[in-house]
């Protein structure tokens, strides 16, 4: 007589019966994809959702007390105080007058800068870079200006002319505003820049940091967080957070119940084959390390095939959702791993009560 | 025969009919309660996003220019436009009149003040709104517009009484003056009068790191006195629920077909909406608030776009589950195939028996899902979204039912066709052996 190895019984059991093998191997397949794609996804969800709310543009604002003006290296030193990926703009203000002699608020600035920073602008054409005397108007300023393509503009009895390149509409006080160059407008006017709008990604707890950082840095300068921006976007992302965490249980539950159902089904339908291996002299434990190991094999080639898979759909569902890809995190497979085998352990162990009244003699008589 | 069949099948077999039938109540439920969030999602995070503010402005069209550097308004005191309070019950009237959920009117006032009867006066600004008024069926005014206001004390309260005001004091103002809630100073008593002389009293004190702290918010209504321009005010902010913006959205209304226009008309774009108001109130100018409305549209897409995403990962997860039950559920009952096979039954009643099994449990176990994913949606929603002061909304989506039960069904079905083909297929006396 052959003598069986456990290996050679582990093969037998899952090729004979390939149908349930197979279809425990998908169950447990798509219990370790879902797993996998839904925490790909959630950890990657609040860099993933402050990038979003980068659109809100500025939400910390520096302003310099009238009396003193920024110092040339501001900029610099608040991009440095900020970190490299905080993005910032310097204003300079001047109240000015236009030639139907109505006063208006001139404000000069690195258009560059401001695009990135304030992507809700509606401009019609922004000005090339390096037009030094390029102007935007804001819609209800360019009311009151008499030729919008050269802009006649006298403040302290200076007076220029610039080439309107377009208008903006932002619904806010920028309408009222004409924008232009900071070098041709510290040049004309003779006034410094005295504002620093600064947009710093990441939740409140980073805009505060920052702040305060920066109130050290600057202690003679105002430093104000735009507080609607940031409250409502650690809210928001919070509320998300935790929806997606609601999801995450809620799925995987159902999956591991699933999952349970259909492995533990298979261990009563098998009834029989373990009431002969009892009768044959197994015990109580040599089965049921036999059926673990059975259920944690098809647990471990779930999670190869669900990692992959389950990456896949991670990546395509934030490239479709967030345009920006997200790549496989090895980090999410002990936990994917860990949530496998503990289904896999449930469903082989679910059904022991069952076997352990078992009565050989009676079942194989066909009772 | 055949309902005796199918009744003894589910009295009998309770186990194995337990365990397709969790499976499909599990995935029904998580289907449901998925659903139900994605569909409520939008409404939801506008609520969030309702902290932002105004998302569409109204001035008047005839309006001098605003001249307001670092906080500071420049702009003349006298002339310019007024837009009339009265008129502004007309926004009710707009097509879109149920989407506003809050309308903020102000009046701005440059008001000299002194801490006691004899000191000099010093210039400060003075802002009237509405607090807490009835507009329509709902309360609104400043606060509701700017949840991000932090006061201290309460909003200020109409006076009976003319020789006193009631007024709310910016944080860094009230500083400098040493005011506290409850304290009284000195104010001019209207713009034209500048000798009179009238008592305030500090109601609250309020934080909005903003303009405000350094500000004097007054009724509306006393702020009219005080200028001397009955039922005026300078600038309306308005919150609407909107469609987030599309390439449709930003066409110019008066260029399209009167069709298309229609279209344009009757879809709650910002910019729609804006028009509508422009139309109710005659000198009005109403624009959207980009910085607000483009990127609320954002997130909002991103958010929901993420639910529903997530929520067809549960829709695959389930069918898939519900399907690999079924298989097992047939799978196990070869035997009782091959019996009915050998005892004269046809291939045909075999599988409509089958079927009909499979589509009960199908009824029976996605209708219980429905309810219990309905009631996980709302719970779950309530807990996340929990103090917004949301209405108790409809926790059951009615639609929901019959998509949830027809998929339970589609996918009860599909999942053990192929088990029950199978078994067909197979002679019934080699079954009966094997069984045997």
């Amino acid at each position: 007589m052959v003598k069986l190895s456990l290996v050679g019984m582990l093969r037998r059991s899952l090729v004979h019966r390939r149908a349930r093998s197979i279809s425990a191997l998908v169950a447990m397949t798509v219990s370790a994809g879902v797993a996998t794609a839904l925490l790909t996804l959630y950890a990657d969800l609040d860099a993933k959702l402050h990038k979003e709310f980068r659109s809100f543009g500025a939400n910390i604002v520096l302003s310099a007390p009238a009396s003193a003006p920024l110092p040339t290296n501001a900029l610099a030193r608040v991009q440095e105080a900020a970190g490299p990926d905080a993005l910032a703009a310097e204003f300079a203000y001047a109240v000015a007058t236009t030639d139907t002699g109505t006063p208006v608020v001139v404000a000069g600035t690195d258009f560059a800068a401001v695009r990135r920073l304030d992507s809700w602008w509606q401009v019609q054409s922004w000005p090339d870079a390096t037009a030094t005397d390029a102007a935007l108007l804001g819609q209800r300023a360019a009311q009151f200006i008499g030729n919008e393509h050269a802009v006649a503009l006298t403040f302290a009895g200076h007076s220029i002319t610039l080439n309107g390149a377009g208008r903006i509409k932002t619904g806010g006080d920028e309408d009222s505003r004409i924008y232009m160059p900071l070098a041709a407008f510290t040049a004309w006017a003779g006034v410094g820049p005295s504002v620093i709008e600064l947009q710093v990604p990441g939740g409140a707890a980073k805009v505060e940091a920052t702040m305060a950082r920066l109130r050290q840095e600057f202690p003679e300068m105002q430093v104000q967080p735009v507080r609607q921006l940031v409250e409502g976007e650690s809210k928001i992302v919070d509320r998300t957070h935790a929806l997606m965490y609601g999801a995450v249980l809620l799925i995987a539950l159902t999956v591991a119940v699933s999952v349970l159902a259909t492995l533990s089904a298979s261990v009563l339908e098998r009834r029989r084959d373990f009431a002969l291996m009892k009768a044959l002299g197994g015990s109580q434990m040599q089965l049921m390390g036999m059926f673990l190991l059975e259920a944690l094999v098809l647990a471990l080639a779930g999670v190869a095939v669900g990692f992959v898979v389950g990456s896949a759909a991670a990546w395509a569902i934030s490239e479709g959702n967030f345009h920006t890809a997200t790549l496989p995190r090895p980090s999410v497979l002990p936990l994917v791993l860990l949530l496998n085998v503990a289904i896999a352990a449930m469903a082989a162990l679910f059904p022991a009560r069952v076997l352990r009244g078992l009565q050989p003699a009676a079942l194989l008589k066909g009772e | 025969m055949f309902f005796r069949l199918l009744m003894e099948s589910f009295r009998r077999q309770r186990r194995r009919k337990m365990l397709a039938g969790v499976a499909i109540l599990l995935g029904t439920t998580a289907v449901t309660a998925m659903l139900a969030l994605a569909t409520t999602i939008g409404d939801r995070i506008h609520k969030e996003l309702a902290v932002y503010g105004a998302n569409i402005v109204v001035y008047p069209k005839a309006d001098l220019l605003d001249v307001k550097v670092g906080g500071v308004d420049l702009k003349p005191a006298s002339g310019g436009a007024y837009l009339k309070e009265s008129e502004l019950a007309k926004l009710k009237t707009i097509f879109w009149g149920n989407n506003i959920t809050g309308v903020s009117p102000e009046l701005p006032a440059l008001m000299a003040i002194a801490r006691k009867a004899g000191d000099p006066l010093i210039a400060v600004n003075a802002v009237g709104y509405w607090f807490d008024h009835d507009f329509n069926t709902f309360k609104t005014g400043a606060p509701t517009l700017h949840p991000w206001w932090r006061l201290e004390g309460s909003w200020p309260i109409p006076r009976s009484n003319p020789d006193s005001r009631s007024v709310v004091v910016g944080t860094n103002l009230a500083k400098k003056l040493g005011l506290k809630i409850g304290d009284t100073f000195v104010t001019q008593g209207t713009q034209s009068a500048p000798s009179s002389r009238l008592t305030a009293i500090v109601a609250g004190i309020v934080t909005t790191g903003g303009e405000e702290d350094n500000e004097i918010l007054l009724t509306l209504h006393d702020a009219q006195a005080y200028v001397g321009a009955n039922d005026a005010v300078r600038r309306v902010e308005v919150s609407a629920r909107t469609k987030p913006e599309d390439a449709f959205a930003r066409v110019d209304p008066d260029s399209l077909s009167p069709k298309q226009r229609e279209i344009w008309y009757c879809r709650p774009y910002a910019n729609s909406i804006a028009y509508q108001i422009r139309e109710a109130i005659p000198g009005a100018q109403a624009e959207q608030v980009r910085r607000v409305e483009q990127s609320e549209g954002n997130v909002l897409k991103r958010i929901s776009g993420l639910m529903w995403l997530i929520s067809a990962a549960a829709l695959l997860a389930a069918g898939f589950a519900v399907s690999a039950a079924m298989a097992t559920a047939i799978l196990e009952r070869r035997g009782e195939i091959g019996l009915m096979r050998s005892l004269g039954a046809s291939k045909g009643s075999i599988a409509l028996l089958f079927y009909a099994e499979a589509g009960l449990l199908a009824l029976i176990a996605g209708t219980i899902g429905y309810l219990l994913g309905s009631g996980l949606a709302a719970w779950l929603g309530a807990r996340i979204f929990a103090g917004d002061g949301v209405a108790a909304e409809a926790v059951l989506i009615p639609v929901l039912l019959p998509v949830v039960v027809a998929l339970a069904l589609v996918v009860a079905i599909a999942g053990s066709s192929p088990s029950i083909r199978t078994a067909l297929r197979m002679d019934p006396s080699t079954i009966l052996r094997e069984d045997a």
